[in-house]
C-alpha cells in the first residue's frame, strides 16, 4: 500500500466535501493510503502570495515540511492548492536566505523545510504511481457510452514552469483516466481553459462569461457530463451553471458535472449517492 | 518551397496544408477558410510559408510581418490555435499539434478587432497603453534633461529587466480569458508596462497610474488563469508584474479600499486566525451585505437545500496546532515590517 501525506483544501472541508468523501471510499481499492494531515494550513489560495510573500513562503513551507516529517510526498486534490504550493516550493528551493529565515521559524514547531518531499496532484498519482493498466483492471462498471468532457482547469497546467505535469497546450493525463475508466473523451477546445472562479466575487459577469464559454461548448458537444479535478472550477461550473447560463441567454439547458474522484468511484462500483453526487446543484 | 537534389533534404520534405482564416469586410459576409498546400522543408517558418503561399500562390493572402526575426512582434497570429510568432515558429514544430495530419490552421489573434485576413487592429490596445500612461513621465525637469544622468540600481532594474523584452506582439492579449470575456479589460500587455513604468524610480506618477489600475475593468479583474504567461513568445513572467501591482496597491494607502483588495486580505488575516479560510463571510467581507444578498441569495438557498454551504465561523475547525503556528506567522510579521522599514530607508 503506497502511502502519501494527504493535504487539506479549505473547500474540500466546505463546500466541496463529497470530494474527500469519494477518495475515503476507493482510495485502498486502488492501493493507495491518503494520510491526513490535519495540520496543516490554508495555502493562502493564490492570492497571500501578493498579500505577503514571506508569509506565503511561512506558511507553505510549514504545509510540505509537515510532509517531510512523514517521509512522504504531498499530495492535494485542489488545482490551486496544487498551483501555490508547488510555487512556494520553487521559490524556497531557488533562495537559500528565504528557506534560512522561515526554517528559523518553523524550529519552534520542531520541523523544518528541507525540500525532500514532492508536492503532486491525485491525478498525477492515478496515472504515474498507479497505472493505467491497474486502474483498469480495477473497473467494476466501466463509464462505456458515456461522451465526457474533461476539463483540466488552469492550475494543474499553468504555469507549466511550476507544475510541468501536462503539456498545456494538449493535455492528456485526464482523457488517459477516462478511457482507463471505459468513458470516451470528447475532444473539447475548452478543456485547457478557464473557469473563471478567481474573479467570480471581484467580477462576477466575466467570471461567468468565461464558465458559459466552457459550459455551452460541453453542451454542444452533445457531453453526457463534464469531469475536472478541481474543486474550484467544479464550483463555477456546477454552482453558478444556470447563472452562467442565464447571462449567456443560455437557458433551458444544462450539464452535470463530477469531481475526478467521483468518475473514479462510479467506475469502482459506487453508487451516485455513496459518492456525493447527489449533493450537486445540478443532477 | 526550394528545390533540392540532395536525398537526405528530400527525406525531410513535406506537403503541408496551410488553412488560412479569411475574411475582407469590404466584399465578404462572413469568415472562410482557404487552404494552400505547398511543399515545406524541415526548418522553414509558417511566416516564410506565408510569404511564398503570397508571392506564388494568392497575393491576397493578408497578414503583417516586418523584421523576421522575432524581434517585431508584428506578425503574432494563431497557429493551431496557439497565439505566436509567425517568424520563429517553424512548421516542423507545430505539426504535431495538427487536429488533421499535415494540415496547419492559421487564424487572427483574438480579443483584438479583425481588419482583413489575419491582420487585426492594435488600436484599442494602444488606447489603453495611453489611458494607463504606459510611459516614464519623468522626475527630472526639462532644464535638466539632457545635462544629467539618470542613473539606476541594478538591483531596481532587475525588478523589470524582463518585463521591458515585451515587444507588445498582443499573444498575450490574444490568449486572455478575462478579455475575451469583457473587451473593456485593461489587459495583460498594459499590465506589464504598467507594472514595470510604476517600479522605475525616473517615474513621477506611480500613485496616478496605480489608482487607475485599481478600477473596474483594472488589475483585480485578472483571473489568475495563467494563460498570458503561458504563451508571452519572449517568456515573460507576465502574472509576476500583476502580482507585483496588487502587492503595490495593498501597501500603498488610499488603494485598498476595492473589493479585490478586501478579497486578498481576507485571506491573510484568516489564516492567522484559524489556518482555515472562513469562505461564508468571504463574499461579505469582499463586497458587504446588500452584493452579497442581491448576488448570492438565490444560490445561497439552493446550497442550503444540497447542504453545501460553507459553515459560519464559529463552527469552522482551526488547523491542529493552531497556536504554534500563529506564533510563527506574528513573527513572521515583525519580519516583514523590519523589511518595509529598511526599504523606506
Amino acid at each position: 500500500m503506497k502511502r502519501y501525506a494527504y493535504y487539506l483544501s479549505c473547500i474540500n472541508e466546505s463546500m466541496t466535501k463529497e470530494v474527500d468523501r469519494s477518495i475515503d471510499l476507493w482510495q485502498k481499492d486502488l492501493g493507495i493510503e491518503l494520510v491526513k494531515m490535519h495540520e496543516s494550513t490554508c495555502c493562502g489560495g493564490s492570492n497571500l502570495d501578493y498579500v505577503s510573500p514571506k508569509h506565503f513562503a511561512l506558511v507553505n513551507a510549514r504545509n510540505i515540511a509537515i510532509a517531510e516529517k512523514m517521509g512522504l510526498d504531498l499530495v492535494v486534490s485542489c488545482n490551486t492548492c496544487l498551483m501555490t504550493i508547488r510555487t512556494a516550493k520553487k521559490k524556497l528551493d531557488e533562495t537559500p536566505a528565504l528557506k534560512k529565515e522561515v526554517n528559523d521559524l518553523l524550529k519552534k514547531e520542531g520541523l523544518e523545510y528541507r525540500g525532500t518531499s514532492d508536492v503532486r496532484h491525485l491525478l498525477w498519482v492515478l496515472i504515474d504511481d498507479i497505472g493505467i493498466d491497474a486502474i483498469k483492471a480495477k473497473v467494476k462498471v466501466p463509464l462505456t457510452n458515456y461522451r465526457i468532457a474533461p476539463f483540466y482547469g488552469c492550475h494543474i497546467l499553468r504555469p507549466s514552469k511550476v507544475l510541468g505535469h501536462d503539456n498545456p497546450v494538449e493535455p492528456s493525463s485526464l482523457d488517459q483516466l477516462i478511457e482507463a475508466l471505459g468513458g470516451k473523451p470528447i475532444p473539447y477546445e475548452h478543456k485547457n481553459r478557464c473557469c473563471g472562479f478567481h474573479t467570480l466575487l471581484v467580477a462576477e459577469e466575466e467570471s461567468l462569461n468565461v464558465a458559459a464559454e466552457a459550459l455551452e461548448e460541453a453542451i454542444r458537444e452533445k457531453a453526457d457530463f463534464i469531469v475536472t479535478p478541481c474543486p474550484l472550477c467544479h464550483t463555477v461550473l456546477d454552482g453558478y451553471q444556470a447563472k452562467a447560463l442565464r447571462q449567456a441567454g443560455d437557458e433551458g439547458h444544462s450539464i452535470p458535472v463530477f469531481h475526478l474522484s467521483e468518475m473514479v468511484g462510479l467506475a469502482l462500483g459506487y453508487t451516485a449517492r455513496q459518492l456525493g453526487i447527489k449533493r450537486h446543484i445540478v443532477t | 518551397m526550394t528545390v533540392s537534389t540532395d536525398p537526405h533534404i528530400e527525406e525531410v520534405k513535406k506537403d503541408i496544408t496551410f488553412r488560412v482564416f479569411r475574411f475582407n469586410p469590404q466584399i465578404d459576409s462572413k469568415p472562410y477558410f482557404d487552404d494552400y498546400t505547398i511543399k515545406v522543408e524541415r526548418g522553414i517558418t509558417v511566416l516564410r510559408s506565408l510569404n511564398y503561399i503570397k508571392e506564388h500562390l494568392d497575393s491576397t493572402v493578408s497578414f503583417r510581418a516586418f523584421c523576421q526575426a522575432g524581434i517585431c512582434g508584428s506578425c503574432a497570429m494563431r497557429v493551431n490555435g496557439q497565439s505566436k510568432l509567425a517568424c520563429t515558429t517553424q512548421v516542423w514544430e507545430v505539426l504535431e499539434k495538427c487536429r488533421e495530419p499535415n494540415v496547419i490552421k492559421v487564424e487572427p489573434l483574438r480579443n483584438l478587432p479583425l481588419v482583413k485576413d489575419l491582420i487585426v487592429d492594435m488600436d484599442p490596445l494602444v488606447d489603453k497603453m495611453k489611458n494607463y500612461s504606459n510611459w516614464v513621465e519623468s522626475t527630472m525637469s526639462e532644464e535638466e534633461m539632457g545635462k544629467k544622468e539618470f542613473l539606476i540600481p541594478e538591483e531596481e532594474f532587475l525588478r523589470y529587466d524582463k518585463a521591458t523584452d515585451c515587444i507588445l506582439c498582443a499573444s498575450c492579449v490574444s490568449e486572455c480569458s478575462i478579455l475575451r470575456a469583457n473587451s473593456e479589460y485593461v489587459s495583460p500587455a498594459v499590465l506589464l508596462k504598467s507594472y514595470r513604468m510604476n517600479a522605475d524610480s525616473r517615474d513621477s506618477i506611480h500613485d496616478l497610474r496605480l489608482a487607475e489600475l485599481v478600477k473596474d475593468h483594472g488589475v483585480w479583474d485578472c483571473t489568475h488563469c495563467y494563460r498570458c504567461q503561458e504563451t508571452c513568445v519572449k517568456s515573460i513572467p507576465i502574472m509576476d508584474a500583476i502580482h507585483g501591482i496588487r502587492e503595490d496597491a495593498i501597501e500603498c494607502r488610499g488603494m485598498k479600499d476595492t473589493s479585490g483588495s478586501k478579497h486578498a486580505e481576507a485571506f491573510m488575516s484568516d489564516i492567522e486566525k484559524k489556518g482555515k479560510l472562513v469562505e461564508a463571510t468571504l463574499p461579505i467581507r469582499t463586497n458587504g451585505m446588500v452584493w452579497t444578498l442581491r448576488n448570492l441569495l438565490p444560490m445561497a438557498m439552493k446550497m442550503i437545500v444540497k447542504r453545501r454551504t460553507p459553515p459560519p465561523p464559529p463552527l469552522v475547525k482551526p488547523s491542529k496546532g493552531i497556536k504554534v503556528f500563529r506564533s510563527m506567522f506574528r513573527e513572521m510579521t515583525k519580519h516583514v515590517r523590519e523589511d518595509q522599514k529598511s526599504h523606506k530607508k
